[in-house]
């Protein structure tokens, strides 16, 4: 019996020490996720300035946002600049083909491209905004050596995004580049010789090994990069304060953040976040859908 | 339905608790009695100077203990309305004339009125009216009634030009007292602009000017306006308006006296002044550490005026206000006073050349100091005390009627569209946004 009492007892204490281990991260997560979460989805429905208490407006917030032309404009924004995303995976998978191999400084240039990645947002959006500076930017002294007479990037509608995608793709390039290395040093050698045995070009082994063998690396880079795409803001707001010429770069969250503290509509904003935060819960079931009709193992 | 009611309830509760939470932590005094004051501001490191050293002398003069808060400038304001929607109201803190409506509305700052009218500590004579000015609100138009803040500085936008390049193209100065007309302006920037080393390009130019900050001395001095007298109107449509909206764009495409198109928005124009391409250039008080090192000569005129004869300019200020939420609000409104009033911090603000004195006296007395440039800086304080104006965003409960309209300028500032086209098409919205900010204010209709 007394045997039995002392090792419930030693049981409990361990008990609670495990408990206070986990309570650290669930106490974090329903004070500053949930609660924040299920607060934003109340404030949506509310007539709430920021300043004093919601008041309960009902759907009104939702029925006014698609009559907001900048709304849908913020949104058309957001998912243009996403065209950078394909075209970065591309390039980053090509560069990760040439880092993988052997030859001299390839240490060297990892490095190189991951150094963008760890650099701040901020930093970086300063640096592109003085290199896209239409008189003495970097961009349009390298093509007046070519002859060619560069826009002034920011400050023209047709040239903002264009821009703006150029320097997330340069951003990001590091970061995906990193994982397909890591993706392709683990495809087993075998599959290339036995294509090569089978007559498989260069072409051949890329299209039918190397692709689906780094299916997962690019599927995971796909549904990370466009949630962080409907993300994006700093640079926006660094780079074009006034969300660029014609609010032609102004991405949602960017117009979220302006309604909500420069024109004391918290209620209003907490409802296109509501509404952007179901667009990438959707985007992103879809995604993970369709990749489960791609998966194969091979045995 | 029960169930979406419990929801709700579930909600509220953790929302009160948060609120709760929050509040617990403003817990405003010390362990031994002594009273504690949050004070949160911004700026640069020669901010931070000035405020520490008269916050120390002011902890020690009244046994209060002050907690400073410092932001960039870019951060300020959405860390201040963050602070406010979680209960954590600084006890005093930066407000800009923009926000004082809403603020009022919603009971977020103290009238202190009371305090500074006949204090000791303040001698409202000697501070600008205008700053004084921008930080009352009588529950319907700001600029009248009781006193929400104290100014932290005001900040004339006056006009300069180099001085140098007048001197070497053989053309005579301006005269300070007697601005150029519109025509005038226009003639003596196209003498200036030129390819003075003939390669074929224009390498100096008469101005180059930003549409934000630029237009509404133009427009004011030509008798336009962007609001009507109660602020219920938007009226960019008058003909005064779009003759001085076309003007200005006419500068960049008629004229050809600024540098290329789209240029207006970016920092090109002000570092090309001051490498001395540019002949006409605004000049702010926060300017004149920076243009201490001018490779040029440089002095302050009126703006150019258009049909009242009168020149005009935008003068911004920041102010300093009191809580609503603090404990201690007689200490509060004294910690304000003193940051308003207070000469030595005043002293070393205007020593590290980012603002002019908040007190007449001393600004005067800056004024006829002929060891540092400009010259006029007499100029500055003319627009503080005769015809210095806020911007019109920052006369009612929000600006995004007033940002609207530079939202989709660019066309016209291109030669794509004209003025009296664009302020057809853009006076229906921001009368919207207004009348949707007034609703909001619960002002007027």
């Amino acid at each position: 019996m007394s045997t039995i009492t002392r090792r419930s007892r030693l049981h409990r204490q361990e008990h609670l020490t495990a408990l206070a281990f986990v309570a650290l991260p669930v106490i974090g997560f329903l004070l500053f996720t949930l609660y924040p979460l299920l607060f934003s989805i109340y404030a949506s429905f509310t007539n709430w300035n920021g300043l004093t208490a919601p008041v309960f407006s009902g759907l009104d917030n939702y029925v006014a946002m698609f009559k907001d032309p900048y709304f849908l404009e913020a949104m058309y924004n957001t998912f243009f600049l996403m065209i950078g995303i394909p075209i970065g995976l591309a390039i980053s998978l090509a560069l990760a083909l040439a880092m993988n191999r052997k030859m001299r400084g390839s240490t060297f240039f990892r490095t190189v491209y991951y150094v963008p990645v760890i650099s701040s947002i901020a930093a970086v959006a300063i640096l592109w905004q003085w290199a896209f500076n239409g008189d003495f930017g970097l961009i349009n002294q390298v093509l007046a050596l070519v002859g060619i007479d560069g826009p002034n990037w920011l400050q023209d509608t047709a040239t903002v995004k264009p821009a703006l995608i150029i320097m997330a793709i340069w951003k990001g390039l590091g970061f995906s580049m990193l994982l397909y290395l890591a993706a392709l040093q683990s495809v087993p050698r075998h599959l290339y010789e036995a294509a090569a045995l089978d007559g498989a070009g260069a072409w051949q082994q890329f299209r039918h090994i190397t692709v689906p063998m780094v299916r997962p690396v690019t599927f995971f880079l796909v549904v990370t990069s466009v949630i962080a795409g409907s993300q994006v803001f700093v640079e926006i707001n660094i780079m074009t304060p006034t969300g660029g010429p014609e609010f032609s770069s102004a991405t949602i969250v960017w117009y979220i953040w302006q309604k909500a503290f420069d024109n004391l509509q918290m209620g209003y904003a907490s409802a296109m976040s509501i509404i952007l935060g179901l667009m990438v819960f959707l985007i992103t079931f879809i995604q993970f859908r369709l990749n489960r009709r791609n998966q194969f193992s091979i045995d | 339905m029960m169930k979406s009611r419990s929801i709700v309830k579930t909600i509220a509760a953790t929302a009160a608790a948060g609120l709760l939470l929050s509040g617990c932590s403003a817990a405003a005094s010390n362990d031994d009695g002594e009273k504690s004051l949050t004070f949160m501001y911004r700026g640069g490191p020669d901010d931070k100077k000035a405020y520490e050293q008269a916050v120390s002398q002011f902890e020690q003069d009244n046994g209060v203990e002050v907690e400073m808060i410092q932001t960039t400038a870019d951060q300020y304001s959405t860390k201040l309305k963050a602070a406010i929607s979680g209960r954590q109201i600084p006890d005093v803190f930066y407000i800009s004339p923009g926000e004082v409506q809403a603020y009022v509305k919603n009971g977020i700052i103290k009238d202190i009125t009371e305090h500074v009218e006949g204090s000791a500590n303040i001698d409202l004579e000697n501070i600008w009216d205008y700053g004084v000015d921008s930080y009352r609100f009588d529950g319907e138009l700001t600029g009248q009634g009781a006193i929400y803040a104290l100014p932290k500085d005001v900040g004339p936008f006056s006009f300069g030009y180099n001085k140098t390049m007048f001197e070497e193209a053989g053309i005579p100065l301006p005269d300070p007292e007697k601005p150029y007309t519109m025509e005038e302006f226009v003639d003596v920037a196209k003498q200036l602009t030129k390819d003075t080393n003939d390669d074929g390009k224009l390498d100096q130019w008469g101005t180059g000017l930003n549409v934000m900050w630029n237009l509404p001395a133009f427009v004011w001095s030509n008798g336009g306006s962007w609001l009507n007298e109660d602020r219920t109107q938007v009226t960019i449509d008058t003909p005064e308006f779009t003759e001085a909206l076309q003007w200005f764009a006419d500068l960049q495409n008629e004229h050809k006296v600024t540098p290329s198109a789209g240029e207006a928005q970016t920092l090109d124009t002000y570092q090309r002044w001051m490498k001395g391409e540019i002949g006409f250039f605004p000049v702010g008080p926060w300017d004149l550490a920076t243009y201490e090192d001018l490779p040029f000569e440089y002095d302050l005129i009126p703006y150019p005026v258009g049909a009242t004869g009168e020149t005009a300019t935008y003068t911004g200020t920041l102010g300093i206000a009191v809580a609503n939420s603090t404990e201690h609000p007689e200490e509060a409104a004294k910690l304000a006073t003193y940051l308003s009033a207070n000469e030595e911090a005043q002293q070393t603000l205007t020593d590290a050349g980012v603002q002019i004195p908040n007190l007449e006296d001393m600004a005067e007395e800056w004024a006829q100091d002929e060891s540092t440039k400009p010259a006029n800086k007499e100029e500055f304080l003319q627009i503080v005390r005769e015809y210095g104006r806020p911007l019109p965003g920052d006369l009612t409960y929000n600006a995004e009627w007033y940002n609207e309209f530079f939202t989709n300028i660019q066309p016209v500032l291109d030669g794509e569209k004209t003025a009296e086209e664009y302020v057809k098409e853009a006076q229906p919205k921001m009368q919207q946004f207004l009348d949707s900010a007034n609703q909001q204010a619960g002002i007027g209709g």
